[in-house]
């Protein structure tokens, strides 16, 4: 799945928990640096965030007008 | 990686474990009673009995839950940490347990104490939670419904508990105060502002995110829980100012408000992403059928005077309201909160080299039916034993204590599980750490 922020996209709208954060999870594990991750959700995954920023990810962000939360992930600069 | 990114926003497992485990013993003994009193506890809402069984459900199960979910779902849903999780939850749940427990006594006049001792260790143990709860939520933007749906519905706890208090008091001979008003000032604010207000704070995240739905239009879930809540408010004043046609007025806009959400939530379950519902959709679907149900009565008691003669509705309503409604929600979010918190934990004290089982694993979806089952012909018999209360009062207290057996049993299957588990991981975990040291 394509998308104009990044050709890497899980799309978990229709997810049960916890198959969103797995995948997201296992997408991390494997993303090169200088690459990013679109993760969509309809809600705010504020456990995900904390988490992030505690193993070395940045992310940013944004809310759709159709109520999609949509998050980039990239590898922090060290 | 998985493990690695622990959640350090998830309190403890125990902490909001004691909360729910504990919580079908109430309802247990609320069959227990009902198999003793019989016909009596239904006969009238005022006997001992019968307000004994409405606080056993109400406190000791809906209150309970309600608390030990706000335990796990601040911080997950509102970011909100609670300052030394484990410490707030062990001593509210042991002052709440002692507590709910002599409320009953005192209802019950089983011992002369029982009101004042409950008045202090129920107060103490809501009191504290609400301050732990309130200091969390401190300095956090109300970004989404919810979160502004938490702080509503915590201020409408304290409101509960301060009528609460004076009702007791007032049982207790400290001071007088008109027990009519204030009861049904207390029930206004249980059972609308606070119940209906978190559990529509808590529906707005949970309905889509568990049971596949589209998400409740932005419109209803910003102006709900305040709408509800000012509402509430003015009846409560207009009460205390006697002005009756206003306080009908009012209350009738409240019912209509409350049937909505019904109506709304079985919309959009309606509209789910998955074939076959769930044990939870089901038990969510009854709920709001339970819901609409009560909301029907009180138009009609309201509608047909003669109506309102009759002693047994408010029982009725209360039936529907807490054991179809209240009740079916959370047994319905407890199947999958448990799971789920039990999945989370195992994960995280794998550290990325354990896997945690599968969820279904944890609970399986036979042993939700059976509950389901029982729980089904708990509120059938309930509903029928308000017309019937001399031949079925004694087995809808038997379906009770069934459905809390089984509701228990399957708690406790969960936890065998998880300790069952994380005795696993530790020992692999200990190999993997020998293998790399040799």
């Amino acid at each position: 799945m394509t998308h104009p922020k990044t050709d890497r996209v899980i799309d978990a709208r229709g997810l049960e928990p916890p198959e969103p954060f797995v995948l997201t999870m296992d997408a991390l594990d494997h993303l090169p640096k200088g690459e990013k991750l679109l993760l969509q959700l309809y809600r705010e995954p504020l456990p995900l965030y904390k988490a992030l920023l505690n193993n070395g990810f940045a992310y940013e962000s944004e809310r759709t007008p159709d109520g999609t939360v949509e998050i980039l992930i990239w590898h922090a600069p060290a | 990686m998985q493990a690695v990114l622990s959640f350090e926003q998830a309190p403890p497992i125990a902490a909001p474990f004691r909360f729910f485990l504990t919580a079908p013993v109430f309802t247990g003994l609320a069959g227990l009673l009902l198999m003793v009193d019989g016909p009596e506890s239904l006969s009238s809402r005022w006997t001992g009995g019968a307000l004994a069984l409405t606080h056993l459900l109400a406190v000791g199960f809906v209150l309970q839950v309600m608390l030990g979910a706000l335990v796990q779902i601040l911080p997950v849903v509102a970011g909100a940490n609670l300052k030394r999780p484990l410490l707030v939850a062990s001593l509210v749940h042991t002052l709440f347990v002692l507590g709910a427990l002599l409320l009953v006594a005192g209802f019950l006049d089983i011992f002369p104490f029982a009101f004042p001792l409950a008045m202090t260790l129920l107060g103490t143990a809501v009191g504290f939670f609400l301050l732990a709860g309130l200091l969390s939520l401190r300095g956090v933007p109300s970004t989404s419904a919810s979160i502004s749906g938490f702080k509503l519905a915590l201020a409408s706890l304290a409101i509960v508990l301060l009528l609460g208090l004076l009702l007791a008091g007032s049982m207790a001979g400290y001071w007088a105060v008109p027990m009519l008003l204030v009861t049904q000032l207390h029930v206004n604010w249980g059972f609308a502002a606070w119940g209906l207000g978190l559990l529509s704070a808590v529906a707005y995240v949970v309905v889509p995110m568990f049971q596949l739905t589209p998400g409740y239009p932005v419109w209803f879930s910003r102006y709900f829980g305040s709408v509800l809540t000012v509402l509430v408010l003015l009846t409560s004043l207009l009460l205390l100012w006697a002005e009756p046609e206003w306080v009908a007025v009012f209350q009738v806009v409240v019912i209509w408000l409350s049937a909505a959400f019904c109506c709304l939530t079985l919309w959009l379950q309606a509209r789910s992403k998955r074939a076959i519902p769930d044990v939870t959709q089901r038990l969510w679907r009854l709920a709001m059928i339970c819901g609409l149900l009560a909301c029907s009565l009180w138009m009609l008691v309201h509608l047909v005077p003669s109506l309102d003669d009759w002693p047994a509705w408010p029982i009725l309503f209360g039936v529907l309201v807490l054991v179809g409604g209240f009740m079916s929600v959370i047994v319905g979010m407890l199947y999958k909160i448990i799971p789920f918190l039990v999945w989370l934990h195992l994960q995280n004290r794998g550290r990325g080299k354990v896997i945690a089982p599968n969820m279904k694993a944890v609970l399986g979806e036979t042993k939700m039916k059976r509950h389901l089952q029982a729980h089904l012909a708990t509120c059938a018999l309930l509903i029928a034993a308000v017309f019937w209360p001399e031949m079925l009062s004694r087995p809808a207290g038997l379906a009770l204590l069934v459905a809390s057996g089984l509701l228990l049993a399957n708690l406790c299957s969960a936890i065998g599980v998880y300790r069952r588990h994380a005795r696993l991981v530790d020992e692999r975990l200990a190999i993997l750490a020998e293998g790399v040291e040799a």
